[in-house]
């Protein structure tokens, strides 16, 4: 018999972030497919008792908790005892959690902890004969499996926006606390603290409806024969303040300061999208100056609609990757953009 | 303070090859696979230069480089890193497939770290890439760690400062294009690194040299790595459908363009 | 040419025994020949180190592809030399592998109405069409019934020289005798006194002119006894001793052709039989030769070669590999089939003619730079390769006597070899061969097909002119085809939207639009990417330079421009033309392809192409 497990942890105000939601839906769709199986509920934070209280109304029959201020942070050590310790008292064999980078830090070490097997990136959950089945991405998000194991406890990271957010309701949760002991060289890590970007402007937008994708043609010389980047720089800008926009970048864009080019100074590596950049997921995707090839289009696996401006109408990311492309230049594009926009 | 760094790095195909899944007998593969250019581990790799910037700053600390793939491959891949920063090999052979088992790559590296001589884990900092090219899964290190017993670890790591008294500063990515700063006494930690901030070291022939009196050996000794993946099965493994029909439009204003892309935001 | 300057810079030095340059066949053929001899079967030296006592011979091979395998070539070959060096070669299970099957000689009509075409030929075609149903026709394309022998390649194997290197590369670094650095460009030899004492490798962390940036790393100078230059035919290496040293009397490098291949997955229901071998001519321009060799697992390779007898001021070969691709005889196998990986590379045909000094002190030359290519019977590989394995069995021999690399010894014991063999006897029947060419195509085929039967007694005279003395003005090119005045309109739009201006002038000129399917029609951008994967590492400068920028503003053709296999080099201010580098896949077409002269020396000209990386990462080509 399976026991489903939804692991997640409460945010600093002890709210269950959206991500949780999504992985609960995951855990929910298991248990529904799989006859027989248990659904509880395990929550690590400061506090836990607000998060169990707002998905009281789910179908989950148990609530595990660890709580405690040093669980209200982020860090493997205190996480992983944390996490074992739920897991062991509810003995569960299948873990559902979000992909959040709290997780992804920690629960790959807590499934060889409990001699189990994890899978990360997965997007989707099923079963075939009763068995649970994932779907998951392989070669970075290059090519997606569907594959079962029969070790257990499997842990499954569940992508955020990979699922619809389980709406159940509040209502009042019994809280089963799982004492921790934290060993002393357990706690030879201590949180600093979270560093804001360092740009001015917040760049990255993961909940904004719209990711706007700049290529290196944006710093190429234009048809006047000069490069225009701090002008490039203001149209991009601006339109980030006026879409409310999260914005991406392609590798050779960002990589272009290595060269000693002038490049846009609110860009980072953390912008970048595509195999060794990030796969964000929104509804919409526009992209301008880029070309576009396989590493590139990796990071707009997850964009449901996609358009791009470019000047070339052959570029490979027309051909059959954009819904629309618009050939023309993105300088102009963008102004007139603005100017509606504004 | 010195090191002992110890940095775990697959091999991959270039990311620029077209990649298409195959059913081998073994299971999922990748066409052509042993046709394809190899490069270390994109993610891994800057875990290298880290580790090396780190080593040079710390005399006495010594990088090893632990690797598992096909003899061959790892060979070539080897030429190709092998005069960018000094690194002792530990070589393991068997595929270096995204569809290997994570569980089990952890438990051939771990033994294989294990098994290097005059490690001292109160200096060991195991280094390697938050996920890789080819598995993508970000679970590989972490498993590895639990072997070892290291319980201080950090993943999407951009930045590593050693302090004077040992302790290690490090920054790790987490949502909304932030960091996490966390403070570690020191040593046994396990970091997988991001993009860090190095740019890719230049070619030196004479670390080239170097390395190479360790590295033949290290391949010829290569053990092969259990990997079975038991209890793993796959149902299918498939390219996503990814050709859209493209409209192009080609003759229209920016004005109209700006107009047409404005209503779409909107709706 | 401009040499870099010397600069006053401090460089690290290391020493070696031997230091080859490139890893192509020819030093593949070198370093699998002695890296059997260098160490016994206990792992001790056989031979020992000058420079490291006690140690075996240090050797080292520097080649500037950023991995070995990413060169570009047909390949089918005889294999004589190579089997000689690797007697289970046939079994060795090397990928892409096939022995030759069937061979096929196709002349290829016009289905378009597009070509330049001799009125002899012409009048050939009409005959060939009225005759065609008596005749081995189909699909546009005459099967000749009787092929001379001198162009057999049966009994020899199709190759990828991609995965053919690959493998041989990690054959000989097995042995632990040599390395093999990829990513390592060599950019000049060290010249001592007219002894070469070694080679300084490329600086690294520079600007595009070279100056020094973050991160600058001096090229290192390697020193060493011997310096092997197989950098191919068009390496910076060999290009330098060429100037230092003077060719021999009567010896120049005039005859070029650039090759531009694909590597396809052919449609699934394919008829073609691994180690199929076809051989074109006629179509898309008479000038122009292709190739359709046929590997295992539904694979081929093929491409066309355009030479620098095919006198166009507008001579491209991507444009014209595609209208090869879809004449009817060929795109009946190709339509439905993928692109896999594409390439380019220049083919230095001017053979024996084009021989420099083969050895001198401190150094030798081997491969297809110091003139082994055999443009008669179509091979460079196996040819490479034996010059090669020639130069190990002399250094073996000298090592073992003591005796040190100067140019008297090594004349005795490698060039001495290399006259004796079947590379030399070869090379003089073919030597003359394709003289016929400088007057024409058809006199060109005549001659060819004289000096192959002849055992090269016979030859249509003609002087190889040098290739800048041979381009048309874009007017005379099109006369009668386009009007002067709109051949110039057409170039000057282009030119100001920073393109290259063949595809519209040919498409003026009645050629037609290609019908883009983005599986193996695809635009010239998408080749480099889908195909050749083309990236350059950073910190490196330009390897093409316009060194005579007064001579581009004046210059009316910017032939450069239209050949260039990347588009990396476009129209740029005042005449002179941009070059980016990341989009550079080392043909070096653009070493010949320019329509002036070297104010320093007559058989160079405008363009420089130096040593550099980046490139094309495909290790199928
Ligand atoms: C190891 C490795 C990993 C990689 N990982 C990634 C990755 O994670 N993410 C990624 O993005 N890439 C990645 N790539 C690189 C990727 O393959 C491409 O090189 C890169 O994405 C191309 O960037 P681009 O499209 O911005 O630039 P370019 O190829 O330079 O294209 C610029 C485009 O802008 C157009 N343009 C210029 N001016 C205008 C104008 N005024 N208006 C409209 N259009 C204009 C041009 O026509 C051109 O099409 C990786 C490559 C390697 C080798
Ligand atoms: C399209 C095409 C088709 C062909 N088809 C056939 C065929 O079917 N059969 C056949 O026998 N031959 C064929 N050839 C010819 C054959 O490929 C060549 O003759 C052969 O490759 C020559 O070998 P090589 O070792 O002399 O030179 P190359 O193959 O040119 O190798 C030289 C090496 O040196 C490296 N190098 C250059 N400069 C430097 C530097 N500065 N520092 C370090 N390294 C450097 C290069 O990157 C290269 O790897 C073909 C050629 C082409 C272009
Ligand atoms: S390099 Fe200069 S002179 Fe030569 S063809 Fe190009 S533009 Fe003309
Ligand atoms: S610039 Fe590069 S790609 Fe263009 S012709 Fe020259 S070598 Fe070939």
């Amino acid at each position: 018999m399976e026991t489903i497990l939804l692991l997640a942890h409460a945010d600093a105000g002890g709210a269950l972030a959206k991500p949780a939601r999504e992985a609960l839906r995951a855990a929910r769709t298991l248990n529904k497919a799989i006859a027989g199986s248990n659904l509880f509920v395990g929550l690590i934070g400061e506090n836990v008792q607000a998060a169990a209280d707002s998905i009281a109304a789910c179908p989950a029959t148990r609530y595990f908790g660890v709580a405690g201020a040093e669980f209200g942070q982020s860090r493997y050590c205190t996480d992983a005892a944390a996490a074992q310790a739920i897991i062991q008292a509810a003995q569960a064999t299948l873990v559902v959690a979000p992909a959040t980078s709290r997780w992804n830090r920690v629960l790959p070490g807590v499934a060889q902890r409990c001699g189990g097997r994890i899978d990360s990136h997965v997007t989707g959950v099923a079963d075939a004969d009763g068995q649970p089945v994932v779907n998951r991405w392989y070669y970075r998000q290059r090519m997606e499996a569907s594959l079962t194991r029969t070790q257990r406890p499997w842990f499954m990271l569940i992508d955020p926006g990979s699922q619809e957010a389980c709406e159940c309701g509040a209502g009042a949760a019994t809280v089963e606390l799982v004492p921790v002991k934290l060993a002393e060289a357990g706690q030879r890590t201590t949180v600093v603290g979270i560093r804001e970007p360092k740009a001015d402007a917040q760049t990255i937008r993961p909940d904004a409806p719209l990711l706007f994708v700049t290529g290196a043609g944006w710093t190429k010389k234009q048809a006047d024969g000069q490069a225009h980047v701090e002008e490039a720089g203001k149209l991009i800008v601006d339109f980030l303040k006026l879409s409310r926009a999260s914005l991406g970048s392609s590798k050779s864009l960002v990589d272009l300061g290595g060269e000693g080019q002038a490049v846009l100074p609110f860009l980072s590596h953390l912008n970048q999208i595509g195999q060794t950049g990030s796969t964000p997921r929104h509804a919409k995707g526009l992209s301008t100056c880029c070309h576009g090839e396989e590493p590139h289009t990796v990071g707009w696996r997850f964009i449901a609609e996609r358009r791009a401006i470019s000047l070339d109408p052959n570029c490979g990311w027309a051909r059959g990757k954009a819904d629309v492309l618009y050939v023309a230049d993105a300088f102009a594009v963008i102004a007139e953009l603005n100017k509606l926009l504004g | 303070m010195d090191y002992q760094i110890v940095v775990c790095a697959g091999i991959v195909p270039d990311p620029l090859q077209t990649l298409e899944p195959v059913a081998a007998a073994t299971g999922p593969a990748l066409k052509n696979e042993m046709m394809l250019p190899a490069v270390l581990d994109p993610w891994a790799s800057h875990a290298l230069y880290e580790a090396a910037i780190l080593a040079k700053n710390a005399p006495g600390s010594k990088v090893w480089l632990v690797s598992l793939g096909p003899k061959a491959k790892l060979q070539q891949v080897m030429m190709t890193v092998a005069q960018k920063v000094p690194f002792e090999l530990v070589a393991l052979e068997g595929p270096a497939s995204g569809f290997t088992e994570a569980a089990e790559v952890a438990a051939a590296l771990a033994e294989a770290i294990q098994a290097i001589p005059g490690l001292d884990k109160s200096k060991l900092l195991v280094f390697g890439g938050w996920e890789s090219a080819s598995r993508g899964a970000g679970a590989t290190l972490q498993m590895a760690g639990e072997r070892l017993g290291i319980t201080e670890q950090f993943q999407g790591v951009d930045q590593l400062v050693a302090g004077a008294d040992g302790s290690l500063e490090i920054l790790e990515r987490i949502e909304g294009g932030r960091h996490q700063v966390s403070k570690c006494a020191g040593p046994p930690a396990l970091l997988g690194w991001a993009t860090g901030s190095l740019p890719e070291p230049k070619n030196n022939p004479q670390i080239g040299m170097a390395n190479m009196r360790a590295l033949m050996p290290a391949l010829q000794k290569a053990k092969p790595a259990k990997l079975a993946g038991e209890g793993l099965k796959f149902l299918s493994v498939t390219l996503p459908k990814q050709l859209r029909a493209t409209q192009i439009v080609k003759d229209k204003s920016p004005d109209a363009i700006a107009k047409e892309i404005a209503e779409w935001i909107k709706t | 040419m401009n040499e870099p300057e010397q600069s006053p810079i401090e460089r690290p030095r290391m020493d070696a025994d031997i230091v080859c340059v490139g890893f192509g066949p020819a030093t593949a053929g070198f370093l699998s020949t002695l890296s059997k001899e260098l160490l016994n079967s206990d792992g001790t030296a056989a031979v020992e180190s000058a420079v490291a006592p006690g140690l075996p011979l240090q050797v080292l091979c520097y080649e500037r592809a950023d991995d070995i395998g990413f060169g570009v070539s047909g390949v089918v070959t005889k294999a004589r030399a190579l089997r000689e060096s690797i007697p289970d070669i046939d079994k060795a299970g090397i990928p892409m592998a096939a022995p030759v099957g069937d061979e096929k000689v196709l002349y290829l009509l016009d289905p378009a109405g597009a070509s330049r075409r001799p009125a002899l030929l012409r009048l050939a075609d009409g005959f060939i069409r009225a005759c065609k149903w008596a005749l081995p026709f189909e699909r546009e394309a005459l099967n000749l019934p009787w092929t001379p022998s001198f162009l057999h390649k049966h009994g020899g194997m199709v190759l990828s020289m991609g995965q053919f290197m690959q493998w041989v590369g990690g054959r000989v670094q097995s042995t632990g005798a040599v390395q093999i650095w990829p990513g390592t460009p060599v950019s000049q030899a060290l010249i001592e006194e007219n002894k070469v004492v070694g080679v300084r490798l490329l600086d690294q962390g520079v600007n595009k002119q070279g100056a020094p940036g973050e991160g600058f790393a001096p090229g290192m100078d390697i020193h060493a006894a011997l310096t092997v230059v197989g950098d191919g035919p068009v390496g910076p290496i060999g290009q330098q001793l060429d100037t230092h040293f003077g060719m021999p009397e009567n010896h120049h490098a005039r005859d070029w052709a650039v090759g531009m291949k694909f590597v396809v997955d052919l449609p699934e229901d394919t008829p073609l039989k691994p180690g199929t071998v076809l051989h074109t001519f006629g179509y898309p321009e008479p000038e122009i030769f292709g190739f359709f060799y046929v590997h295992p697992d539904r694979v081929a390779s093929l491409g066309i070669f355009v030479p620098s007898w095919f006198d166009s001021p507008v001579r491209t070969s991507y444009r014209y590999l595609q209208h090869w691709m879809t004449h009817p005889y060929l795109w009946g196998f190709l339509k439905g089939g993928k692109l896999r990986s594409w390439g380019a590379k220049t083919l230095g045909e001017s053979g024996r003619r084009g021989e420099p000094q083969l050895a001198g002190d401190g150094y030798a030359r081997i491969g297809e730079g110091s003139g082994s290519t055999n443009v008669l019977t179509g091979s460079g590989v196996d040819e490479a390769w034996a010059t090669g394995a020639q130069l190990a069995g002399a250094v073996l021999e000298l090592l073992k006597a003591k005796k040190p690399f100067t140019k008297e010894n090594l004349d005795a014991v490698y060039v001495q070899r290399r006259r004796g063999s079947w590379l030399e006897q070869e090379a003089r029947v073919a030597e003359k061969s394709r003289d016929g060419f400088q007057r024409g195509f058809v006199s060109g085929m005549i001659g060819m097909a004289l000096a192959g039967l002849s055992g090269g007694r016979l030859v249509l005279p003609g002087k190889p002119l040098r290739p800048w003395e041979r381009i048309p003005s874009l007017e005379d090119y099109f006369r009668g085809r386009i009007p002067a005045a709109e051949a110039r309109k057409i170039r000057d739009d282009c030119y100001a939207r920073g393109v290259s201006a063949h595809a519209a002038l040919m498409e003026r000129a009645g050629w037609p639009a290609i019908a883009y399917d983005g599986q193996l029609l695809v635009s010239h951008q998408d080749a480099l990417l889908m195909g050749g994967k083309v990236q350059a590492p950073h910190g490196y400068a330009d390897h093409v330079a316009f060194v005579f920028p007064n001579q581009c503003q004046q210059c009316g053709t910017k032939l450069c421009v239209e050949v260039c296999s990347g588009q990396a080099i476009t129209p740029g201010e005042n005449g002179v033309p941009n070059f980016d580098r990341e989009k550079c896949v080392h043909c070096g077409a653009c070493l010949w392809n320019c329509a002036s002269a070297s104010p320093e020396n007559p058989e160079r000209m405008s363009v420089a192409f130096r040593a550099g990386t980046g490139g094309a990462h495909s290790a199928e080509n």
